[in-house]
């Protein structure tokens, strides 16, 4: 091997050269270790090879600081850091979302460099959550020079915020699983001694052995009861408080039955034992409720690594000194001033003291097109600034400006909102009464020809009639339904969204974003100019385009997109001057052009502000070319509506849902949408407040209300829907408050989505009808006497098995229906790579 | 800071040793079968006196051996801490050698329990109790101050196995002592037939197979260079094995005088194990896939992979014997022989093999063994030794059960047991050269060791992460 | 069968170090993550430094170049 003495990937110094090497473009490299030869080789074999083209060499400690660390240090912040790091004397220690982790190679290399450097006292990574926990002194490093070392090793590390949901999630993941242990080891050590006295002939067994057998049965059924089961008590206990019957009091019921019974059998010395039904039924249900729970847990993981969104930095300006600090934007006090550049986020609500610029709104109101703003103006926070850079005085706080409000709108909305019982639950109640009243009845009965066994038999109904299928059919299919879900690019995170999804009656749609693709586009040129058209229009274009560059704009961005694929690009013009909310003047190849709204360009012309509108233009954005001369072309801008957008509504009509359409987009545009579409109901310029007041109408009326939606303005009646969808590109709040999230972007998953709904409702409801047929037959079959509890727990088992089996048909169905939509991209740690083929087969944890 | 690789190489080498010592046993009490004038009147190397002998020498010496060097190894380098108790470890060596030669000395002079697999009077099982005390101090010490967070799936293999056998051990050999070198167990008649075979079923499940399953899930990923196929199937499989292996015993008191039904759960128990074995057996043969090109020229990993075919093959025939049915032909025959045998030299034979083959060099500072291909004619020999002795045996075991069952019309037995001697008597001879290709391929290995050991100088590897600039 | 009345209780207390054991260890993150621990024996170097040439005429090495292998 060469001489070579750093290591390829990370730069350190190869010891042993020759001893690792990998093959990387072509040509061997040496690496320092297992760990980076194992990672460049999973780089190469994934085809991202590219990486190590395009980065710049493995960086040395440098006494300038970089940029990327510059902005890293944000999170050195105390008000940042008190979000995510919790302080002890141990030291501080953090969560970390890392991207990029693609096997256990990259896992290790990942612990091993951060356990190298000085101040980290502990570093360990889980490949499976892609979750890092790090604990540093904070007097011998920083976290950013940690978050950078990270970024070195070629990851991506942010902070995970928490929010209490990770932490609960976590708890309520292992408790649950404490109890199906539990339960799963008494049930086979219970089953272990009961086989002999099934097995073995009357009379064969003395005494005495059955009795150590039963003893020791008793012995290990009492965690299951008194731990394992808890949850279902505390269930029953909370519904006959409330005064209603849900799926834990028939569960409740059977099990006390049983196990009493069994217990008074062990202690007197006669009678059957049920120790082995207990177990085995408190497992089946707890293994059920646990699948479920996880294939939920994963969707919102997923959900959650999408939210994460890094805390706005802001360039302070210091009033006396004039010096400029980078801060977050939670520092800002009132008052205080700070500079925002093109394209940056305006982190809070604010007043403008230097500089005309035009604002994009987009994200708080759904309208499209930037808005002028002048010195003096208030900008709420969470706007984009669009036109020139400013100098922007504090007016709130962040926790109290426009988006902060919005969120607290969120809380109080999903508060607010009434949880309907599902399905199983409302079969629960009268199932309850009919099997207390039987039981009774057939215990009066059995006393009236043989007392002795009035109290057997009557018991034996109880658990014969087990609600095992009953209380398992909804957490099976949805299981199931969730994981196939998740499989095609849609998350659901809320246990009930499914069954709302099958159950609404009424569509309202967002319209920017969400049934158009969220940007304008270049629909339509009319050029004046006499000649060839085609050159014309070219022409036109490229002078647009060269004038329109250097503008962060949406309006900008479509025209250059529609000029980059006539001719390449042009150079920028000379002598170039921005009116923001106005338009763009400048020279190109020595002729002065004005580009941008009617009122600018008639400025030179007035004669086009008096032309009238064109009907078939109603919702579109007119930006004028005109040259000092004359004017050159009118060209169209149009947020265009998503291919399928019309099938879409088509078939939701179809099926008999009413559809309707809220924006806060201004009139023209949205009427110009719900004509394309065939939406009746159809209101714009609609606030996050005005949009809430018409969905709580809607569900005063009856109506079940399903909303899909992708913006901050959103978020509030996303909350209150009975079902919200979001759509892939959705803002990270809307994505949060959404009870379903569409990976993919395209509105085809929404049809999908109810689809998978309705087959999902019609698997629980088969479910229910098979429970109800199992305890026709074998309710009787107990009344009689016929059934001893070896055949209890029998019947017990297969008709749960038949419930899962069921709810499994739910997955190739989902898988099997159209390619998963493209753009899908699953986080890194939603399951495991190439490299672990046997861990992916279920959806086990 | 250095692992303590002086503890494993003593170990390693004396696995070596036993295993030569012990097989050449197995040929000569086998041989005496098919010979007997063999064993020349002279007691102290009469066929019942060398039994115990050999059974001893390859389970706890041979076995035994394997499973301290191997775990004191992978414990060490997964937690990456060099042993808890270091003269603790020294002790575990030197007193579990000690227990060797008393059982070379006690057992032909005919010093006996009687109890198969716990023939050693009790002071011996006095001191191999101290001897375990000690390797658990040392192994679950280890583990306690370990530098890496997680416990790999092989640490817990070994410490189930460590910590049953402990408890098998004390109960099984509890006896009142009447002289140094006699004493009675404290259970009697069918009770104690039942502990008994409680104990020495448990002690086939958790000392060969617990242990050396542990052996399996450390050196066949490190010697195919990839992971364990399914890493939660290994831990599955772990707890699966654990909560079942406890009531397989009674499928050796089949039509005994144990009563019916408990006979019947160690059946029906014996049968459910059949899940979590073939589980942990397809675990670690599928930890080959993408990588089976490599058997071709790796013999090493031939023994490890194929010590798991035998195992998945003992622990279908295993549960299959147990059945009553089958039972009823097979118990006292030869098959049981066989049995035994396929699940000894295949499984547990194989993948000491390997693992030393594995370990051996390392601890010698050399990157492979001093001839390869040594390694390979081993293989080869091993195996077809392996497989004579078992056919002959299975030939040989189902004759004698067909053979003994056989009744005339009138009721009387068709055969004399004589005459089912006469008819299986070849099959000995077969045996007899099974075993001598197996005791060869073990020569070759210690062979092949001892010139390894004399090129190469005992090292102890570095605690890596100690003081090193990168890993 | 008196030996049941050792047999089974020692058998329970067995079950119930194993289950204190589990739920210990649960507790202690050792479940938490089923993917990395099977790599990390891997990346765990325990050759020593080559001290003399391979002798002639044999099999491969297990860790020869990666051109030869998968």
């Amino acid at each position: 091997m060469s001489g070579t003495s750093a290591c390829f990937h990370c730069g350190e110094p190869v010891d042993r050269p020759g001893r690792w090497v990998a093959t990387v473009g072509g040509a061997e490299r040496d690496m320092c270790c297992a760990g980076c030869k194992a990672v460049a080789e999973a780089i190469v074999a994934a085809g991202l090879d590219d990486y190590y083209r395009t980065r710049s060499a493995p960086a040395a400690g440098a006494a300038i600081v970089p940029p990327a660390l510059a902005a890293l240090e944000v999170y050195d912040d105390a008000a940042v850091q008190a979000r995510f790091v919790r302080s002890g004397e141990a030291g501080c220690e953090a969560t970390l979302m890392v991207d990029g982790l693609r096997c256990g190679a990259c896992a290790w290399l990942l612990e091993q460099g951060l356990r190298r450097r000085p101040g980290v006292e502990a570093a360990s990574v889980n490949l499976a959550t892609g979750r890092a926990v790090l604990r540093w002194n904070p007097a011998t490093t920083r976290l950013s020079s940690l978050l950078d070392a990270i970024g070195r090793l070629g990851y991506r590390a942010l902070p995970f915020d928490p929010r209490e949901r990770e932490a609960q999630i976590q708890r309520t993941t292992k408790a649950m699983f404490r109890r199906l242990f539990i339960a799963g080891l008494g049930m086979m050590q219970v089953m272990m001694y009961a086989v002999p006295v099934y097995v073995a002939g009357p009379g064969e067994i003395e005494w005495q052995h059955e009795s150590l057998l039963r003893w020791a049965s008793l012995l290990l059924t009492l965690p299951v009861m008194l731990y394992s089961a808890s949850p279902f008590f505390a269930g029953a206990w909370r519904d006959l408080r409330a005064r209603s019957v849900g799926m834990d009091v028939p569960v409740v019921i059977g099990l006390v039955a049983a196990f009493v019974a069994s217990v008074r059998a062990t202690v007197v010395g006669h009678g059957e034992v049920y120790f082995d039904s207990v177990t085995m039924f408190v497992f089946l249900l707890l293994a059920a409720r646990y699948l479920e729970w996880i294939a939920r847990r994963r969707a919102g993981r997923a959900i959650d690594a999408l939210a994460a969104a890094i805390p706005d930095a802001v360039e302070r300006v210091d009033r006396a000194s004039g010096e400029i600090e980078r801060v977050a934007a939670t520092r800002l006090a009132p008052g205080e001033l700070f500079r925002v550049a093109v394209g940056e986020r305006i982190p809070v609500d604010a007043a403008i003291v230097e500089g005309r610029t035009a604002i994009d709104q987009s994200l708080l109101t759904g309208e499209s097109l930037p808005v002028a703003r002048a010195p003096g103006d208030e900008v709420p926070g969470g706007a984009i600034n669009a036109g020139t850079p400013v100098l922007m005085r504090v007016l709130r706080t962040s926790a109290d400006s426009a988006i902060s409000t919005i969120e607290r709108l969120v809380d109080r909305a999903s508060a607010d909102k009434p949880r309907l019982a599902g399905l199983a639950e409302r079969i629960a109640r009268w199932f309850v009464a009919a099997l207390l009243l039987l039981a009774g009845g057939v215990w009066l009965a059995w006393l009236q020809i043989e007392p002795a066994r009035a109290a057997h038999i009557a018991i034996a109904v109880l658990v014969v009639s087990c609600p095992c299928a009953l209380s398992m059919a909804t957490p099976a299919a949805l299981a199931a339904a969730t994981g196939a879900a998740m499989r095609r690019g849609m998350l659901v995170a809320r246990g009930d969204a499914l069954e709302q999804v099958a159950a609404c009656t009424d569509v309202v749609f967002d319209k920017t974003g969400t049934l158009t693709h969220g940007r304008p586009e270049l629909v339509r040129v009319a050029v004046f100019a006499d000649g060839p058209e085609g050159a014309a229009r070219a022409r036109a274009l490229s002078i647009a385009a060269s004038l329109e560059s250097g503008q962060a704009h949406p309006l900008a961005d479509a025209i250059r997109r529609a000029a980059g694929g006539t001719a390449q690009l042009p150079a920028a013009p000379d002598d170039c001057e921005t009116l923001p909310g106005m338009g763009v003047e400048g020279v190109v190849d020595g002729e002065r052009y004005r580009i941008g709204s009617t009122a600018f360009v008639a400025a030179w012309h007035p004669a086009l502000a008096q032309a009238g509108a064109d009907p078939a233009a109603a919702g579109d954005t007119l930006v004028w070319l005109a040259s000092r001369s004359a004017p050159i072309a009118r060209l169209h801008l149009r947020d265009q509506l998503r291919d399928e957008a019309r099938r879409v509504c088509d078939a939701l009509t179809a099926a008999g849902l009413r559809l309707h359409l809220l924006s806060g987009d201004r009139d023209a545009a949205v009427a110009q949408v719900a004509g394309a579409l065939g939406i009746e109901a159809a209101v714009a310029d609609a606030s996050p407040a005005r949009k809430l007041e018409y969905v709580r109408a809607l569900q005063d009326e009856g109506r079940r209300v399903l909303m899909i939606g992708d913006g901050i303005n959103d978020a509030p009646v996303l909350a209150a829907a009975d079902v919200s969808v979001a759509v892939g590109q959705a803002t990270s709040l809307a994505r949060t408050a959404a009870a379903v999230v569409l990976l993919g972007g395209s509105l085809d998953e929404l049809t999908a989505l109810r689809t998978l709904a309705l087959r999902a409702r019609s698997i629980v409801r088969a479910n229910l009808g098979w429970a109800l047929a199992y305890n026709l037959v074998a309710i009787p079959a107990a009344a009689a006497g016929w059934v001893p509890p070896w055949l209890a727990a029998i019947g017990m088992s297969t008709s749960s098995l038949l419930v899962v089996l069921n709810a499994l048909r739910l997955i190739p169905a989902a898988s099997r229906s159209a390619t998963p939509p493209a753009g899908a991209a699953p986080a890194a740690g939603l399951r495991p790579t190439a490299a672990q083929p046997g861990a992916a087969a279920h959806g086990s944890p | 800071m250095t692992y303590n690789y002086k503890v494993v190489r003593q170990f390693a080498v004396m696995t070596v040793v036993w295993g030569a010592v012990g097989m050449l046993v197995g040929v000569w009490i086998a041989a005496q079968l098919a010979w007997p004038q063999l064993n020349f009147d002279i007691p102290w190397i009469t066929y019942s006196r060398l039994r115990p002998l050999h059974t001893n020498a390859v389970i706890f010496a041979f076995g035994g051996s394997a499973l301290f060097a191997t775990s004191y190894f992978v414990v060490q380098r997964t937690c990456q801490v060099p042993l808890f108790a270091p003269r603790l470890a020294a002790f575990s060596f030197w007193g579990w050698q000690l227990v060797i030669v008393a059982a070379a000395v006690t057992l032909p002079l005919g010093m006996s329990t009687t109890k198969e697999y716990a023939e050693l009077e009790w002071p011996i099982d006095v001191l191999i109790a101290a001897v375990w005390v000690a390797y658990a101090i040392v192994f679950f010490g280890t583990i306690a101050k370990r530098k890496t967070p997680h416990i790999y799936v092989a640490n817990w293999f070994f410490g189930a196995y460590v910590i049953t056998i402990a408890v098998l051990h004390i109960v099984n050999s509890a006896a009142l002592p009447v002289t140094w070198t006699k004493s009675y167990s404290v259970y009697a008649g069918v009770q104690d037939a039942m502990v008994q075979w409680w104990y020495g079923h448990n002690a086939v499940g958790f000392f060969l197979t617990a242990g050396f399953l542990g052996m399996m899930y450390y050196f066949i990923p490190k010697q195919a260079e990839r992971p364990v196929y399914s890493y939660r199937l290994s831990i599955v499989h772990f707890w699966a094995l654990i909560f079942t292996y406890m009531w397989a015993g009674p499928h050796h008191l089949h039509y005994t005088a144990l009563p019916d039904w408990a006979q019947s759960i160690g059946m029906v128990f014996s049968l459910i194990l059949l899940a979590p074995s073939w589980g942990g057996m397809i675990n670690g043969i599928m930890t080959l896939s993408g990588a089976w090109h490599k058997l071709r020229d790796d013999p090493i990993l031939k023994f490890l992979v194929v010590s798991l075919s035998f195992y998945g093959m003992s622990t279908f025939e295993g549960p299959m014997m147990s059945i009553k049915t089958v039972n009823a032909l097979s118990h006292y025959t030869d098959w049981t022989v066989g049995h035994v045998h396929s699940g000894a030299l295949g499984w547990v034979g194989f993948i000491t093999m390997g693992s030393i083959y594995y370990l051996m060099p390392r601890l010698f500072g050399r990157t492979q063994m001093h001839s390869v291909r040594l390694i390979e004619v081993h293989f080869w020999v091993a195996t077809i030794g392996v497989v004579l002795y078992i056919a002959a045996m299975w030939i040989a075991g189902v004759t004698q059960g067909l053979m003994w069952r056989a009744t005339n019309p009138d009721g009387t037995l068709t055969y004399a047991f004589v005459e089912s001697l006469k008819a299986t008597y070849p099959y000995y001879y077969i045996r007899v050269a099974g075993g001598l290709l197996y005791l060869a391929g073990m020569l070759i290995m210690l062979y092949n060791c001892l010139m390894t050991i004399r090129e190469g100088k005992a090292i102890d590897a570095e605690v890596p992460g100690a003081a090193v600039a990168h890993a | 069968m008196e030996a049941l009345y050792l047999l089974i209780p020692l058998s329970l207390a067995i079950i119930a170090l194993a289950a204190w054991i589990f739920l210990r260890m649960s507790d202690s993150g050792q479940f938490d993550d089923m993917d990395a621990p099977a790599h990390s024996i891997l990346l765990d170097e325990d050759l020593p430094a080559p001290m003399d040439i391979t002798p002639e005429g044999e099999a491969p090495r297990p860790h020869d170049p990666p051109s030869r292998d998968a």
